[in-house]
C-alpha cells in the first residue's frame, strides 16, 4: 500500500538545526521567512501532498494519459488537483516576487518539492517543468517576453516545457536539426520534431509555453550553433488570452515504463512562431541555466520516491506477519511476528532510511547554497555558494536518483511476492523512479560533468567549497572521544576521496578515458562522504540535544541510530568505490569491441 | 694576435651606442663613450653624460649594476678623441650617414693605435664604402659589428668582415663580443641589411601587404603571424608599433636603393596610404600617439585597434586565430587551414621562407647562420630552415613551383631531405653542396640539448632528469612545465645524491630553458589546497627541505647554473649549492610573500646564514634578520646576476657567465675546480632575537602599512615571516639549529597556506600571472 506522511520533523531538523554553521549565513533578504512561517508552509504542503496528490498516484498510474484527436487527456482528477494546487499558490512558491512569486527560500522549497514527488511523481512534472522554463526566461529573455509570459507561467496559469531531444539525438545535442528561420518582424518560424517532451501537451492549462532548442540558418555546426526559442502552443492575443493555434502538434505520446500520468510527447513544430531567448547560438548556455536548477530538482525526485517507498515498506513490515524472530517470539498473540523483527528486513529498512535522511541533509545544504547564490551580499559567500552548487549539482542529481531507485527496489523486496504485484503499489515506485536516473542528463553524464568539468575548473576551486568544511569538521572533532570512531570513519572515507581526486586529476589530464572510467565511482564516493559528513554533524547535534534534555528525545535517538547505521553499514561502500577507482580503466577497456 | 681587449671606446651615444657601451661596462671592462659637443650649453660632454644618466633611469635597465655604470667614462669627440689610443676596440655608432662616418674614420685613423679594432654598428651601409679612402692598415683593423636593440638583452651580433680585414683583429673582437659581452656571433656577408634585418624586413613587408590585400583585421593578422609561426606574440603589426612605424619607410628606402635589381624585395616593397597618413599624423607606434594598436585614455584606457580599411580606431577584438594543431606549431596545418587564416599564413610564411632560402650563399654561408640570426635577432622560436624542415623542404618546393614561383637553389639541393639531422649523436646541417656538416660549437659552449642527442639520462621522472655531462660531472635538469618544482623533482634529487656520490665527482643544476625555474608548481599546490590535502602539502614542504639539505651536505660539490628567472623554490635550491655560476641575466628572489606564503624549502635559514656571515653587517643578531626580512617580505628580485650578488643571493666568489651558451660549460669547470679536497659546509647555528625582534620587525612593517605600501594581509604574511626569521620563541641565549629553523619555516608555511587570502593570492597569480594585493 502506498503510504506517505511528510517527514516534517526531519525536514525541520535540516532547515533549522543542521546547517546553521555552513557559512552560507542567515540571509537578510529571507528574514521574513521566520521559523514559524516556514513550518506553517511545510505543514500546508504536507496536507496538499497527502490529501490531494497521494490519492491520485496509483489511479493515475493505472489510467495513464491518453491522446485523443490531437489532445492529451491527463488521468481523472489531475485537472482538479492542478487547479487546487495552482489556486493555493503552490506553483509560485519559489519564484521571484517581481513576477508574482512568493520568493520562498530554496531551503524550504526543495522540501515541498520532495513532498510533492513523494506523493505523486507524475504530477510533479507539470509544475516542475514550468518552473524550469521560468528560470531560463527570467535569466535570458527580453523584457518584453518576460513581462508577457512570466506572470502567467509563475502563477501556473500557463505551463511550460523544455524541448531538447530529437529522434536522433539526446545526450549529443550538437546534432539537433530543428530549424528557426528569422522573420521580418523579429520573430522566427520553427520547424522540426522533438521527442520525450514532458508535459508537452495536456489539459491542465489553457496554454503551454515551449522552450525549444533549434538552429538558425547561419548557425555553426555542433553545440555552438544552437539557439533557444520561446514557442507558445497558442499564440496569445494582445489581451493575454490564448489565440490561434501555433502549428505545434502532438504526433504521439510515449508509452513508458513508469511515470504514466505524466504526458511525455512527440511534438511536431510546423512553421511555429517563436522568439529568441538569449543570444543567437548561445542556446546551450540558457538551457544549462534551466537544466542546472532542474538537475537539483530531479535529485529531489529520487529522494521523494525513496521516502515514499521507505514509508510504504515500513507499513508493510509492521503489518505482515511471517515467521518468528530469531531472538524469541515478539508477537505471541499472533500467528507469526511482523517481518520487521528480522535482521535482513531491518537491513533494508535502515538502508532506505539512511539514504533518505542522508540525501535530505545534503540536499538541504545545497539548497542553502542556492539561496546564498541568489541573495548573499558578501561576494566571497556568493562565490563560494556558486562553487558549491556547481560541484554538488551532478552529485545531487545522480546520487539521489540512484539511491531513490535503490530504495524503491528495496521496498519491492520488503513486500516479497506482493511487491511484484501491481496492487501493492510499490512496484510503481520502482518504475517511476527509474527515469530520474536518465533524464536531465543521465547519471553517467553527471559523473562526467563532475570529473571532467567541475573537478578541474579553476584548478579545483569548486572542490574547496566542500573539502574545506569537511576537513575543518574532522580536525575540530577528532578529539571528541565519544565520537572518535565516527570521525575516524569520516576521515578515512574523506582521505579516500582526496586521494581519488588527486589520482583522477593527474591521470585524467594525460588520458581522459581514465577520468571517464573513474567517473561514476568517484561521484558515488563523493556522495557517500558528503552524506557521512551530514550524518556526523547530525549525530553531534543529536548528542548535544539529548544531553541537554531535549523533549524530542525520540527523534534525536533515532537520528543517532541512523547515523551509526550509516557509518557501520553504508559508508564502507566508500572503500569499494576507492578500490574501483584505483584499479583504473584497464580491465574496463580491455576487450575488443568484437568480443562483445 | 695583438693584446686582448682591455678598454673599449664607443662613439655615438644614441640608444644603440650608449646601450653597447653599457654592455661593455656590464662585462666589467672600462668604456669610453664619446659624442659630439652640443651646440648649446657649457658642458661639452653633455650628450654622452645625458645618455648615461638616461640609461640609469631606463627600464629594462641597460646596466646590470651601479658599479657597471661607473665604468663608463664620458667625453666628446673634439676634446677626447686622442683617448682612443688607450682603447683596444672602437665601436662607431653614429648616425647612418656615409660622409659623417667617413669623416670620423679619417680622424680616428690619426689617433688610434695600430691593431686597435674599429667597427661600425651600421645596419645599412656596405663595408666597402665605409673604408673607402682609408689606409690599408685601417682596413685591416676594420669590420662591421651589428648589434640589436636593446644591446644588453638581444643576443645577436652580426659581424661582417671585408676582404682586407685582418683575421686576428676580427677574432679578437669576436672573442670579446662572445665571451665578455655575451653575444652570439653570426658571420654575415657584406650585403644590404645583412641577415636578420633583411629577412625580418621582408617578413614584415609581406605581413603588412597581405593583411591589407586580404582584408584581415590587425588582430587576426597578428594572431596568425605571432605565436603560431613561432614569432613573438606581438606578431607583425605589434612589432612595427614597438620599433616605430616611421622606421619602415627608411628601411624600405635603404633596402630598395642597395639591394640588387633582381632581389624579390623590390616586388613587395610598397607604401600603404594608411601607414603614410599615420606617420604624418604622428601615429608612429608606442613612442608616438599610438600605432596599429593604442590605449584610448579618453575611453577609460580602452584597448583599440586601427581598422585597415577605414583608418578609424575601434575597440580591440580578440581574434579567433588558428586552432588545434595549427595553433600548436604544426606549420603545415597552419598554412593549409582553409580560409583567411591559412591564406595569410601561407602568404607570409611561404614568402619569407622562400626568400630566406634564396639568400644562401649570397648573404650567409650556411643555414645555421640564418637560423641563428632570426632566432636571436627577431626572437623567433625556430629559424627559417628549422621551419622548412617542419613543413618539408620537398613540400615547400613543390608548392612554390605549383604557384609558378622560383624554387631557391638550396631547396633543390635538399630535395626531400631535412636541413638538420642527427648523426651519431651530433647535430648536422645541410650544405649547399649537398653534404651534411657537423654543427661545431665554439670551445666553451655546451648545452644539454647536445648532451641529450648523445645519450640517455642517468635518472628521469616526470619533472626532472639527471645527465652525465662528461668528466665525472652530472647535470640535474628540471623538465616540468615552466621548470616548475614539485615532489617529483625532490624525489629525483634524493635518488641522485647516492648515485652521484658513488659514481661521479660533482653535480651542476642547470636547464637549457630561458628560465631556470619560477619555483614550486603552484597549480599542483593549489589543487592540493583545494582538496584540503594538508598532510600532503606538509610532506611536500618537508620533502623539499630534506632534498635541498641533502644537496647542501652531499659529499660532492654542487654548482647551480641559473639563467633568467630563479624564483621561490628555484631560488632556494641555488641557495643550497656550494657555488653558483650564473648567467649575467639572472632574476633571482624569494617571492613567496607575494603569494601570501613564506619560503618553505630552507630559504630563510640560508639567507640568514649569508647575512650573518657578511662582513658588511654590524654585530648582533638583529641586523642580518632585518636585512633578510626586508628582502623577503618585499619579494625583491634581482635584475641581474650582479645585483643578485649585492642582495647576497649569490656569494662574493660566485661567478658570472655573460654568454648564455657558455653557462653550462663554465659551471662544469667550476664544479670540477671544487672536487679536490671537497668538504661540505658545516651546518650553521643561529642566534636569533626571538619575540623582541619580531616586535621590532612588526613595527618596521607597520610603517609601510601606515604609508599604504603594505596591505592588511601583507602584515599577516610578514608577521609569519618575522616569526621564522627571529626564531619563534627563541631567546638570545639559545642557539637555534638549522633543523629547528626549518621546522619554524614549515609551520609558518602550513599556517599561511590555509588562509583564504593566501589562497586567493595564489589563484590570482595562476590565473592572471600578476600578484594580488589583497
Amino acid at each position: 500500500m502506498q503510504v506517505y506522511e511528510a517527514p516534517l520533523r526531519d525536514m525541520r531538523f535540516v532547515i533549522h538545526e543542521l546547517h546553521q554553521d555552513d557559512g552560507f549565513g542567515n540571509l537578510e533578504a529571507l528574514e521574513e521567512f521566520s521559523p514559524d512561517l516556514v513550518d506553517a508552509v511545510l505543514e500546508e504542503a504536507a496536507k496538499v501532498a497527502q490529501e490531494v496528490l497521494l490519492p491520485l498516484n496509483r489511479s493515475g498510474d493505472i489510467e495513464g494519459c491518453a491522446l485523443e484527436n490531437g489532445v492529451v487527456r491527463t488521468p481523472k482528477g489531475f485537472k482538479e488537483a492542478y487547479d487546487m494546487f495552482r489556486d493555493g499558490g503552490w506553483c509560485a512558491l519559489a519564484s521571484d516576487p517581481e513576477w508574482g512569486g512568493q520568493g520562498l527560500p530554496e531551503a524550504v522549497n526543495k522540501m515541498t518539492e520532495e513532498m510533492i514527488c513523494s506523493a505523486n511523481l507524475s504530477f510533479s512534472l507539470y509544475p516542475g517543468l514550468t518552473h524550469g522554463g521560468t528560470t531560463a526566461i527570467e535569466a535570458y529573455a527580453s523584457d518584453e517576453l518576460k513581462q508577457f509570459y512570466l506572470p502567467k507561467m509563475v502563477s501556473g496559469e500557463w505551463s511550460g516545457t523544455m524541448c531538447l531531444t530529437e529522434p536522433h539525438c539526446g545526450t549529443d545535442l550538437g546534432m539537433l536539426r530543428t530549424k528557426a528561420v528569422p522573420q521580418d518582424d523579429g520573430s522566427y518560424k520553427l520547424s522540426g520534431a522533438k521527442i520525450f517532451i514532458s508535459a508537452g501537451e495536456h489539459d491542465l492549462t489553457p496554454n503551454i509555453i515551449h522552450l525549444v532548442l533549434a538552429r538558425l540558418p547561419d548557425a555553426p555546426a555542433g553545440v555552438k550553433g544552437i539557439s533557444l526559442f520561446l514557442v507558445p502552443k497558442y499564440l496569445p492575443k494582445d489581451d493575454g488570452t490564448p489565440g490561434p493555434s501555433n502549428g505545434v502538434s502532438v504526433a504521439a505520446i510515449e508509452h513508458k515504463m513508469g511515470l504514466k500520468a505524466s504526458a511525455t510527447c512527440q511534438l511536431n513544430f510546423d512553421e511555429s512562431t517563436g522568439w529568441l531567448v538569449g543570444k543567437p547560438h548561445k542556446g546551450m548556455e540558457a538551457m544549462f541555466k534551466m537544466m542546472n536548477t532542474e538537475r537539483v530538482s530531479v535529485g529531489v525526485q529520487g529522494l521523494g520516491v525513496g521516502e515514499a517507498a521507505y514509508q510504504s515498506a515500513v507499513w508493510y513490515a509492521k503489518d505482515r506477519l511471517q515467521g518468528r524472530s530469531l531472538s524469541g517470539v515478539k508477537n505471541p498473540n499472533g500467528p507469526a511476528d511482523p517481518i520487521i523483527v528480522h535482521p535482513d528486513v531491518r537491513r533494508m529498512l535502515m538502508t532506505m532510511r539512511a539514504y533518505n535522511e542522508g540525501c535530505r541533509a545534503l540536499g538541504g545544504w545545497v539548497s542553502r547554497a542556492l539561496d546564498a547564490e541568489k541573495h548573499a551580499t558578501d561576494p566571497a559567500v556568493k562565490q563560494n555558494a556558486e562553487d558549491f552548487i556547481a560541484l554538488m549539482t551532478p552529485v545531487v542529481k545522480a546520487l539521489f536518483t540512484d539511491l531513490g531507485h535503490e530504495s524503491a527496489n528495496l521496498a519491492v523486496q520488503v513486500y516479497g511476492g506482493h511487491g511484484y504485484i501491481a496492487e501493492s503499489g510499490v512496484e510503481q515506485y520502482a518504475r517511476d523512479a527509474r527515469i530520474a536516473m536518465i533524464y536531465e542528463g543521465t547519471n553517467g553524464i553527471q559523473a562526467l560533468d563532475l570529473v571532467g568539468r567541475k573537478m578541474p575548473a579553476h584548478m579545483g576551486r569548486y572542490l574547496r567549497s566542500f573539502f574545506h568544511p569537511v576537513s575543518s569538521f574532522i580536525e575540530a572533532n577528532k578529539a571528541d572521544a565519544q565520537f572518535a570512531p565516527m570521525i575516524v570513519g569520516l576521515e578515512k572515507a574523506f582521505g579516500a576521496l582526496q586521494l581519488s581526486t588527486g589520482t583522477i586529476a593527474q591521470k585524467g589530464m594525460k588520458d581522459p578515458e581514465e577520468a571517464g572510467a573513474a567517473a561514476t565511482d568517484y561521484l558515488r564516493l563523493m556522495g557517500l562522504v558528503a552524506m557521512a559528513y551530514c550524518f556526523a554533524k547530525s549525530a553531534l547535534i543529536a548528542r548535544d540535544k539529548l544531553a541537554g534534555g531535549s523533549e524530542d528525545a525520540g527523534f534525536y535517538k533515532a537520528k543517532l541510530a541512523t547515523a551509526q547505521f550509516y557509518f557501520d553499514r553504508i559508508l564502507p561502500q566508500a572503500t569499494a568505490a576507492f578500490l574501483a577507482i584505483k584499479a583504473g580503466k584497464a580491465s574496463m577497456m580491455a576487450l575488443d569491441e568484437a568480443a562483445f | 694576435m695583438s693584446r686582448p681587449i682591455q678598454k673599449v671606446c664607443v662613439i655615438g651615444a644614441g640608444t644603440m651606442g650608449a646601450g653597447i657601451a653599457a654592455q661593455v661596462a656590464n662585462a666589467g671592462v672600462p668604456v669610453l663613450l664619446l659624442d659630439i659637443v652640443p651646440k648649446e650649453g657649457s658642458n661639452r660632454n653633455a650628450v654622452a653624460e645625458g645618455a648615461v644618466a638616461k640609461m640609469l633611469k631606463t627600464e629594462p635597465a641597460p646596466f646590470m649594476s651601479k658599479a657597471a655604470a661607473k665604468l663608463v667614462e664620458t667625453g666628446n669627440i673634439e676634446d677626447h678623441l686622442e683617448k682612443v689610443a688607450e682603447c683596444d676596440w672602437v665601436i662607431e655608432a653614429v648616425i647612418e650617414r656615409l660622409d659623417i662616418k667617413q669623416g670620423l674614420y679619417a680622424r680616428l685613423e690619426a689617433v688610434k693605435r695600430e691593431g686597435t679594432a674599429v667597427s661600425s654598428n651600421t645596419s645599412t651601409i656596405p663595408l666597402a664604402q665605409l673604408v673607402d679612402g682609408r689606409s690599408d692598415a685601417f682596413k685591416r683593423d676594420f669590420l662591421i659589428t651589428h648589434f640589436f636593440n636593446p644591446p644588453r638583452y638581444m643576443r645577436l651580433l652580426e659581424i661582417v668582415t671585408g676582404p682586407d680585414t685582418d683575421a686576428g683583429v676580427a677574432a679578437k673582437v669576436e672573442q670579446f663580443a662572445d665571451v665578455a659581452m655575451g653575444k652570439t656571433v653570426v658571420k654575415a656577408k657584406d650585403t644590404p641589411g645583412f641577415i636578420a634585418n633583411r629577412i625580418g624586413t621582408y617578413w614584415i613587408q609581406l605581413g603588412l601587404n597581405a593583411a591589407f590585400d586580404q582584408g584581415l583585421s590587425v588582430e587576426l593578422a597578428d594572431a596568425v603571424a605571432g605565436k603560431p609561426m613561432g614569432a613573438p606574440k606581438t606578431g607583425i603589426f605589434g612589432l612595427v608599433d614597438l620599433v616605430g612605424i616611421d622606421l619602415m619607410p627608411h628601411l624600405q628606402a635603404s633596402l630598395t636603393s642597395t639591394l640588387p635589381k633582381d632581389d624579390p624585395y623590390h616586388a613587395i616593397a610598397r607604401s600603404h596610404p594608411l601607414i603614410e597618413k599615420m606617420i604624418a599624423d604622428g601615429y608612429t607606434g608606442r613612442k608616438g600617439k599610438g600605432g596599429f594598436y593604442r590605449l584610448n585614455k579618453d575611453m577609460g584606457r580602452r584597448k583599440e585597434t586601427i581598422d585597415l580599411a577605414t583608418g578609424e580606431y575601434r575597440e580591440m577584438i580578440r581574434a579567433a586565430g588558428p586552432s588545434g594543431k595549427a595553433a600548436r606549431g604544426d606549420l603545415r596545418a597552419l598554412v593549409e587551414t582553409k580560409g583567411p587564416i591559412g591564406d595569410y599564413a601561407w602568404a607570409v610564411l611561404g614568402g619569407t621562407l622562400a626568400y630566406a632560402a634564396s639568400l644562401i650563399p649570397s648573404a650567409a654561408d650556411d643555414v645555421v647562420a640564418i637560423d641563428d640570426a632570426m632566432k636571436l635577432g627577431y626572437n623567433w622560436k625556430a629559424g627559417p630552415f628549422e621551419m622548412i624542415d617542419r613543413l618539408g623542404a620537398a613540400w615547400l618546393a613543390q608548392r612554390l613551383e605549383s604557384e609558378g614561383k622560383p624554387v631557391p637553389e638550396i631547396l633543390k639541393v635538399a630535395g626531400d631531405r631535412p636541413f638538420y639531422r642527427v648523426e651519431s649523436g651530433v647535430r648536422q646541417y645541410l650544405t649547399l653542396n649537398g653534404t651534411y656538416d657537423d654543427i661545431k660549437r665554439p670551445q666553451g659552449v655546451l648545452s644539454l640539448a647536445d648532451v641529450k642527442l648523445a645519450g640517455k639520462p642517468l635518472l628521469k621522472n616526470a619533472s626532472a632528469a639527471l645527465w652525465d655531462i662528461g668528466d665525472g660531472v652530472t647535470a640535474l635538469e628540471f623538465t616540468g612545465k615552466m621548470n616548475a618544482l614539485d615532489g617529483e623533482v625532490m624525489k629525483l634529487i634524493v635518488e641522485a645524491i647516492p648515485l652521484v656520490a658513488s659514481k661521479y665527482k660533482a653535480m651542476v643544476v642547470y636547464t637549457d630553458a630561458d628560465n631556470f625555474s619560477a619555483g614550486a608548481n603552484l597549480g599542483l599546490a593549489i589543487f592540493a589546497v583545494n582538496i584540503a590535502a594538508w598532510s600532503e602539502i606538509e610532506k611536500l614542504v618537508a620533502g623539499g627541505q630534506m632534498a635541498y639539505k641533502g644537496l647542501k651536505y652531499a659529499p660532492f660539490p654542487v654548482v647551480g647554473a641559473p639563467a633568467g628567472m630563479a624564483l621561490g623554490g628555484g631560488c632556494e635550491i641555488l641557495l643550497h649549492c656550494d657555488a653558483i655560476q650564473a648567467h649575467a641575466e639572472l632574476y633571482m628572489g624569494l617571492v613567496e610573500c607575494g603569494v601570501g606564503l613564506v619560503p618553505g624549502w630552507g630559504g630563510n635559514g640560508e639567507m640568514l646564514d649569508r647575512w650573518q656571515q657578511s662582513k658588511l653587517m654590524p654585530k648582533g643578531p638583529m641586523p642580518a634578520v632585518a636585512k633578510v626580512f626586508e628582502t623577503v617580505s618585499t619579494a625583491s628580485v634581482s635584475k641581474s646576476a650582479a645585483q643578485a650578488k649585492e642582495m647576497l643571493f649569490l656569494r662574493a666568489d660566485d661567478a658570472i657567465t655573460m654568454n648564455r651558451d657558455r653557462l653550462l660549460f663554465d659551471a662544469k669547470q667550476k664544479a670540477l675546480s671544487l672536487v679536490d679536497g671537497y668538504k661540505p659546509r658545516e651546518a650553521p647555528h643561529f642566534r636569533l632575537p626571538g619575540e623582541s625582534g619580531r616586535t621590532a620587525l612588526g613595527m618596521a612593517a607597520d610603517g609601510f602599512h601606515k604609508q599604504g605600501k603594505a596591505t592588511d594581509y601583507d602584515m599577516v604574511v610578514s608577521d609569519a615571516l618575522a616569526t621564522v626569521l627571529t626564531g619563534g620563541d627563541a631567546d638570545l641565549v639559545d642557539v637555534v639549529s638549522e633543523q629547528e629553523l626549518l621546522k619554524l619555516e614549515r609551520e609558518a608555511f602550513m599556517r599561511l597556506v590555509r588562509e583564504p587570502r593566501s589562497i586567493a593570492r595564489v589563484e590570482h597569480m595562476l590565473e592572471t600571472g600578476k600578484p594580488l594585493r589583497n
